[in-house]
């Protein structure tokens, strides 16, 4: 079966095969009738399919009778932001992500800024099949598509934020990796905003992706360079979409992207304790940092529309996820990658530490990620078989999302990933061995390909 | 049995109404079907102005992006300029977002090939057959396209008019034109071009915003505000235009409609002075282009309706000019296609070379009166129909290769079902009104009593 993944978090899928222009109409149309039609904005990222998946969006929004904003090439967060903004009754967010260029997804943004959670998912997908959408006749169809740069509002919301003074005094150095993304307009006229010598590497958003638009350690290699050969103080590695971000140090050391929420907890509850969320699958080191401080850590099930439910209901300082992404409360409850340099330059500025300083006495473990690819028809069938046997040996297993098992020394999970036919077994233990031992064991239990 | 009114898919393209049959899904599915029939490449793409252009527009841009083509985006134009920017830009094809004369809440795409012509009959189907397949050819997203705008493809078919025919003679005295553009595709360029020709234009309805002012179609009851504009500017003539600007209907200087039949036979005129040669109409086309043809040794050949089978008998003939008695004028050395600009054009210059006025010159026609009407009548029925004629008028020289034509004494009449409505439509023509309504009269009754009689 070629790949199609209808979800929680929009709907993804690969151009030329199974993300064509009718489904992708079908979608808009569905969500404009979801949303009583009015005001929608709609973004994208920078790969090659965005202009088509665009034009389908439009046309699918136009049709039910909604007013198109068109946002072109910018940041998925900088979308939500301007929906708010704009008093939109919506945005669709058209971006492949962290998935290889060839990919592309519409994400799906309500009147409030948020991706919509789990149950209006639901509703949306409830319409998609029913197949009956909003029809806007002649006289009332819209002549035109609108036009608005949110990039200015974006930097505006955070520099209000952040202590744009303290960060200018210090004229860092910033190398940055925009990876021909969404990215590449926001991040350098941010950092410069702070007063940053922007290093900006991959800001041409014209060009193809130099490398997957994933910030982990085996992409930064160009990066390190530049940050080493630059004289950087850090560089950051941005996704395609402007959320997710990684961290280089000033010695050319690239960060694993868990390191990054790592960070964002310890500056944000160093600054005020309270509800830190996360998901599930997230490094225990978040755990190691909030007991410092005597603050609880909310576990969600993986998935960003999770995690900004979960901070508004705790009203939390940070939430985030271990792929690097970062959400500040005070800019947006949804990742964002600039509100993440913002976080983390106010912290070197005040303290007058260093990157790798301040990384310093933050506990890190070590973790192991396997996946198995597995035929559709057996994929829950198989998960189910390891979710009796494990709710039998382990008692206390978390069952909200897949199957997570927590020791003493370490923890494994396992799931069904939401992008591929896949399970996904992530372990995470005080030493890479025993991490290993975690990840066969589960292995051994949910059987190979 | 009934086709459901708000949609027709045919050798025509694909036309239906916003807000219920012509859904975004359908019109992407059906650019994908030709981007998979023109293997890719450059497809050039225009719009009227009506208000789901934009959706439309949309729509067909995902479709052609999907299957790799490289759209070229006209935005608002003439349908004539997209087949004129076709061959300009050599791209394999084009898609005219228009439906024409029908009310504002339809909308359609038309398909235009590499010759710059509408899809001919063979062609029209083997994209339909795509269509019906379902399979599209896909490009994988790192290979997809993105759109690129075309800036001046107005201006492109101004200089291709003046190229054709020159401007005005500055010699004469300056014309004074009416202009009733209908808020179409026609409200920018023809101003514009009818300055660059030396003419004075005062015009009504040229704001491009999609809310018909009046009626798409340019017939006479269509036309008052034009004429009383004629009138009260002091216009040498008036010319109206359709949505997408391929049709024209003339006003003479005193605020009156002379019948969009006599577009095509003025616009011949002006042809024929200097270039003798075949001239190409269909059935339906008045008998006073016969009149024109004859006064410069040429002819008229006749051909079934449809704008693709005068086209393609233009080619075939080297014609100099041909067209349609709906107001459409095919000029060859600018486009295969109904063009208005050229049309008015045309008739600007033989005024100012005759140096006379509309009636002047009309008067030296014989005159006619072409009388159009329709009845029900069940597709069935229709054959029947068509065989009682034939053997009703079989001693008068007849032509049954669309319908049935009768030349008579007195006139000539034609009965043809439709393709779009369970309808006959009869047209005749006669040298005076009651002639003309005597045909049509008796004609109907004995279409009626066959229909009546199954």
């Amino acid at each position: 079966m070629r790949p199609l993944k209808i979800g929680i978090s929009g709907v993804r899928g690969i151009v030329g095969e199974t993300f064509t222009p009718e489904l992708i109409v079908s979608f808009a149309q569905a969500f404009a009738t979801y949303l009583d039609c009015g005001r929608v904005l709609v973004g994208r990222d920078t790969r090659p399919s965005g202009p088509m998946v665009r034009s389908a969006v439009i046309s699918g929004l136009l049709a039910a009778g909604c007013e198109v904003v068109d946002l072109d090439i910018c940041p998925t967060p900088s979308l939500q932001l301007a929906v708010r903004a704009l008093g939109a009754q919506g945005g669709i967010s058209i971006t492949g992500g962290h998935n290889p260029l060839g990919w592309n997804a519409l994400k799906f943004v309500r009147a409030d800024g948020l991706y919509l959670n789990a149950t209006q998912a639901e509703e949306l997908l409830d319409i998609v099949h029913q197949g009956e959408f909003e029809k806007a006749p002649w006289s009332r169809i819209r002549t035109s598509v609108g036009g608005h740069d949110p990039i200015g509002p974006h930097i505006d919301r955070l520099r209000a934020a952040f202590d744009v003074q303290a960060i200018r005094a210090r004229r860092f150095r910033v190398a940055v990796d925009c990876c021909n993304g969404a990215c590449a307009r926001l991040s350098p006229q941010w950092l410069e905003a702070l007063g940053c010598t922007v290093l900006a590497i991959n800001d041409d958003s014209s060009a193809p992706f130099p490398h997957r638009p994933e910030p982990k350690p085996e992409t930064m290699a160009q990066l390190k360079a530049v940050v080493r050969a630059g004289g950087a103080d850090l560089g950051f590695a941005h996704d395609a979409d402007g959320e997710r971000i990684g961290l280089v140090t000033a010695e050319g050391t690239a960060l694993s992207e868990e390191r990054t929420l790592t960070l964002a907890v310890a500056i944000a509850l160093a600054q005020r304790a309270g509800p830190v969320v996360t998901n599930i699958s997230t490094t225990r080191a978040i755990d190691d940092v909030a007991a410092r401080y005597g603050a609880p850590v909310v576990r969600t099930p993986v998935g960003q529309s999770y995690i900004s439910e979960a901070m508004l209901e705790h009203d939390a300082v940070l939430g985030g996820e271990g792929n690097g992404g970062v959400a500040v409360p005070r800019v947006l409850c949804s990742h964002d990658a600039a509100s993440a340099q913002g976080l983390i330059l106010e912290a070197m500025a005040r303290t007058g530490d260093t990157l790798a300083e301040l990384l310093r006495d933050l506990p890190e473990y070590a973790m192991v990620k396997h996946d198995i690819g597995v035929k559709p028809s057996v994929l829950y069938s198989r998960l189910q078989d390891f979710r009796d046997e494990v709710e039998a040996s382990h008692p206390g297993a978390d069952l909200s999302d897949g199957i997570k098992v927590s020791l003493e020394d370490g923890w494994v999970h396992v799931r069904a990933s939401q992008t591929e036919s896949l399970i996904r077994i992530i372990a995470e233990a005080t030493t890479e061995t025993r991490a290993r031992d975690l990840v066969e064991w589960a292995r051994d239990r949910v059987g190979s390909s | 049995m009934r086709a459901i009114p708000t949609l027709k898919i045919s050798i025509s393209g694909v036309r239906g109404v916003v807000g219920d049959s012509l859904t975004p899904a359908l019109l992407t599915r059906f650019a994908q079907a030709f981007g998979t029939y023109a293997g890719s490449g450059t497809i050039i793409v225009g719009r009227d102005t009506r208000t789901s252009g934009e959706m439309v527009r949309q729509a067909v841009f995902a479709g052609l992006l999907s299957s790799g083509c490289r759209p070229i985006d006209l935005d608002v134009c003439p349908v004539p300029t997209v087949q004129l920017a076709v061959r300009e830009r050599r791209a394999q094809g084009g898609i005219a977002i228009t439906a024409s004369h029908n009310p504002a809440e339809w909308n359609a795409l038309k398909f235009i090939g590499d010759d710059g012509l509408f899809l001919g009959s063979g062609p029209a189907r083997e994209l339909l057959d795509i269509y019906h397949q379902g399979e599209y050819l896909k490009v994988p997203g790192p290979a997809m396209r993105s759109v690129e705008r075309m800036d001046g493809a107005l201006d492109l078919h101004i200089r291709a008019i003046l190229d054709a025919v020159g401007p005005l003679p500055r010699s004469t005295s300056r014309l004074r034109v009416g202009l009733d553009a209908c808020n179409g595709a026609g409200s920018l360029v023809s101003p514009r071009l009818l300055e660059a020709l030396g003419a004075d234009v005062v015009s009504i309805n040229t704001t491009p915003d999609g809310l018909f002012p009046r009626p798409a179609e340019p017939l006479p009851e269509n036309l008052t505000a034009l004429c009383d504009l004629v009138r009260a500017e002091r216009c040498d003539l008036g010319f109206a235009q359709d949505m997408d600007a391929d049709r024209l209907a003339v006003v003479d200087r005193t605020g009156r409609p002379i019948g969009e039949d006599y577009t095509l036979v003025l616009s011949a005129w002006y042809v024929l002075r200097a270039t003798p040669g075949v001239v190409v109409a269909n059935l339906s086309t008045s008998a006073a282009l016969d009149d024109v043809a004859a006064r410069f040794g040429s002819r008229v050949l006749r051909t079934k309706i449809g704008e693709a089978n005068v086209t393609e008998r233009m080619r075939a003939e080297k014609a100099v000019i041909g067209g349609e008695g709906n107001g459409g004028v095919i000029y060859p050395r600018i486009n295969f296609g109904r063009d208005s600009l050229v049309g008015m054009a045309l008739i600007l210059h033989l005024l100012s070379a005759s140096g006379r006025t509309l009636i002047d010159l009309l008067s030296e026609l014989p005159s006619y009166r072409l009388i159009k009407t329709k009845l029900e009548c069940p597709s069935s029925s229709i054959p029947g129909v068509l065989r009682m004629l034939k053997r009703e008028y079989r001693s008068f020289p007849l032509d049954s290769r669309d319908g049935v034509k009768v030349t008579l004494p007195s006139g000539w009449f034609l009965v043809r079902g439709s393709n779009t409505e369970p309808i006959v439509r009869i047209v005749a023509e006669a040298g005076s009104d009651e002639d003309a309504q005597r045909i049509v009269d008796e004609v109907f009754a004995r279409v009626k009593s066959t229909v009546d009689s199954r």
